[in-house]
């Protein structure tokens, strides 16, 4: 044997046992936040709240010892998040990762990078209905609900509230979209009628053509997928102004309080929103508490489901006893019943039963997060008016 | 599809957006033509101009219609001081550094807005104005004003370049600039008045795509693109190219939504701009080919 084919031979070896020995001996997370971009005055808070998760799981002391973790921005932005993506598998070496925040960001980012290199991805804002049927091996799963739940239950309460025929306007991104076909395809199961189905772009001065498009048909309400704070303020504005439909519907992106200051509140009795409620309890509560202590708004928006994701990233790992492969399915096992249960901050009680080889079942600030097979949590919704310069539930939604 | 509702969803909006894109393509198609470089900042100083005018309607309690001028005047001003102070150090330099600075411009114009004035959308007035009927025609007032004002503007601008020593001086920079120092043109002042044309120009634009719309920071930067294919459609260096040009983009953009899915929109004005190139550099008009 030359010289040469010794060390290949001995690399080789090497590796294999590289390879054959996934534990780790210390855990990383990585933090994956739209810190630039159009979300980046959600991320602070989104950021801190992954933080805190991690710190209270580090000050109790878990027995895969202290967890690392490090920020990473995706700046909402495919590219932008891929590349983080593969400094935080190839640089950092994360086991698991919290995010990326938007939709578009994490699609590009699990599919050319953590899938592949077989790390675990919770996201706690990403809403995409794309993301369900992504082929993840089991390692994509989201502390958010899927707009598809959105989308269908807007559609049933619609029908059930007595709207038969709608004309459907969508912004054309995987939000919009997404929301629009989960929207379209229960709708029209459920015997309703849809007379026009169009995308438009963002941040054009005039939507009358689109709008003037879409009335074609004779549908009385306008069902709108878009952004209170860009084109949807616009064609909502000019569908008032020239008398196109008379009943408007939106779902969460529309639900903007600016909207109802610059249009008035007066134009506006005849607009609904949908959109996601917080489950109000005791574990919602706990995590209030903690995040108030650490200076921390909990109602700041997706600050809760931020916590949750983070936190079960770090049971999961707990459970998991440092093997990279089990993750997901420690996930589940931690996330799900049965099991006892586990309330937000409790480490010291999941670390001592995890430790016994007990169950336990993590009811998150956010939900229960009773994850699907598809790794997606069912959430709950309901419908709002404007009234008094806010929105205001009028009922929930099924 | 009544011939009425053509012109009421279709024609008129085309007509209003075109005669926004018309504003801001002029004051590109002067910048190119006089200055010869792509101005990326024009957007975004339109922008500026936009919120300037909600400054003052904000502040000063004045009605839109009258903050609009000082707003006209102020972002001149400004423009004058951004070519002192950025552009024309690099006036011996290849144009390229000049377009690139200009895109740092933008830049810092739209951070300037977004740090005063928040990056929620605003708008001059709260609440909504319903159109007025006028035998079938569905008009606003602020519509009817948007157009009159253009023309007027574009009209007076015209008198200008044709009748004054000042505007003949403009021209005779635009088509040589060696000549026209050679025969007496202060190339210096010339500069300036371009800037204070775009400036206003450029702030008229802004303030009516705010006024019948909302403000938000992107605003002049979204309707970039539109400006320059309108510039170049109507002929580098031709002002009532950019007029035509201007007028063609907005028409297109909307018709267009009559054979075409709505997302295509933008990509309209891609596509004529690319046609344009191709078949007929020079533009409408017979301006310098680029």
């Amino acid at each position: 044997m030359t010289y040469r084919s010794q060390l290949v031979a001995s690399l080789a070896a090497a590796g294999l046992i590289a390879t054959s020995s996934a534990a780790f001996a210390e855990a990383k997370v990585a933090l994956m936040g739209g810190i630039t971009g159009p979300i980046a005055g959600m991320a602070p808070a989104m950021i801190a709240s992954m933080k805190l998760a991690l710190d209270q799981a580090n000050a109790a002391g878990l027995a895969i010892g202290k967890i690392t973790y490090q920020e990473f921005d995706c700046g909402c932005n495919p590219q932008v998040a891929t590349d983080a993506a593969t400094k935080a598998v190839n640089v950092f070496g994360a086991d698991a990762a919290v995010g990326p925040a938007c939709s578009g960001a994490l699609l590009a980012a699990v599919n050319s990078v953590t899938i592949p290199a077989g790390v675990l991805v919770v996201s706690p804002s990403a809403t995409s209905p794309k993301i369900t049927d992504l082929d993840d091996k089991d390692l994509v799963f989201r502390t958010v609900p899927s707009d598809d739940f959105q989308g269908r239950a807007l559609a049933r309460t619609l029908l059930e509230r007595g709207v038969k025929k709608v004309a459907v306007a969508y912004i054309n991104n995987d939000y919009g979209k997404g929301l629009a076909e989960a929207f379209k395809a229960e709708f029209e199961a459920k015997g309703g009628t849809i007379t026009q189905f169009r995308g438009h772009e963002d941040k054009k001065a005039s939507y009358r053509s689109d709008l003037a498009e879409l009335a074609k048909g004779g549908a009385d309400t306008l069902v709108l997928f878009d952004y209170g704070n860009a084109s949807g303020m616009t064609i909502l504005r000019q569908a008032i102004e020239n008398g196109f439909f008379k009943q408007f519907v939106g779902a969460d992106g529309m639900r903007d309080e600016n909207l109802i200051k610059t249009l008035g509140e007066a134009n506006l009795k005849h607009f609904f929103v949908s959109a996601p409620v917080g489950e109000a309890g005791a574990a919602f509560e706990k995590f209030a508490e903690a995040a108030r202590k650490a200076g921390l708004d909990p109602n700041a928006t997706f600050a809760a489901t931020s916590y949750d994701a983070a936190a079960l990233v770090a049971l999961a790992l707990e459970a998991a006893k440092g093997d990279k492969a089990k993750l997901p399915q420690a996930l589940r096992a931690v996330a799900t019943a049965p099991g006892e249960r586990i309330y937000p901050g409790e480490w010291e009680k999941a670390k001592q039963l995890l430790a016994e080889g007990k169950e336990i079942d993590y009811k998150g600030a956010s939900g229960d997060h009773e994850f699907d097979a598809k790794g997606d949590v069912p959430g709950s919704y309901a419908f709002f008016k404007v009234e008094g310069g806010t929105y205001k539930e009028v009922q929930k939604m099924k | 599809m009544s011939g009425l509702e053509l012109i009421n969803f279709y024609v008129i909006p085309g007509l209003i957006s075109g005669s926004i894109y018309a504003l801001g393509a002029i004051g590109i198609t002067l910048i190119f033509g006089i200055l010869r470089y792509a101005h990326f900042a024009h957007g975004d100083m339109a922008t500026l101009g936009a919120y300037v005018a909600l400054g003052l309607v904000g502040s000063l309690a004045l009605s839109p219609w009258v903050a609009l001028p000082i707003a006209m005047a102020i972002t001149a001003l400004v423009a004058v001081v951004l070519d002192r102070v950025f552009y024309r150090h690099l006036e011996t330099r290849p144009k390229i550094l000049t377009v690139m600075a200009s895109l740092g411009v933008a830049l810092m114009l739209r951070s300037v807005v977004q740090v005063v004035w928040g990056v929620d959308p605003q708008v001059y007035s709260t609440g909504i104005v319903r159109a007025e009927s006028y035998g079938g025609l569905m008009l606003r007032s602020r519509e009817l004003i948007t157009f009159a004002t253009a023309t007027g503007l574009v009209l007076f601008l015209m008198a200008f370049l044709r009748y004054t020593r000042w505007g003949k001086a403009m021209r005779a920079m635009s088509d040589n600039p060696e000549l026209a120092r050679l025969c007496g043109v202060n190339n210096e002042a010339v500069t300036r008045l371009t800037w204070v044309i775009a400036g206003a120009l450029a702030a008229a634009a802004g303030f009516f795509l705010g006024i019948n719309t909302e403000l938000n920071t992107m605003m002049g930067w979204s309707a970039l693109l539109a400006m320059f294919a309108a510039a170049i459609l109507g002929g580098v260096g031709r002002v009532e190219g950019a007029v035509v040009g201007g007028l063609v983009i907005g028409l297109v953009e909307e018709l267009s939504v009559l054979v075409l899915p709505s997302q295509y929109k933008m990509a309209t004005a891609f596509v004529i701009l690319i046609l344009i190139l191709l078949v007929r550099p020079q533009g409408i008009f017979k301006g310098k080919v680029l």
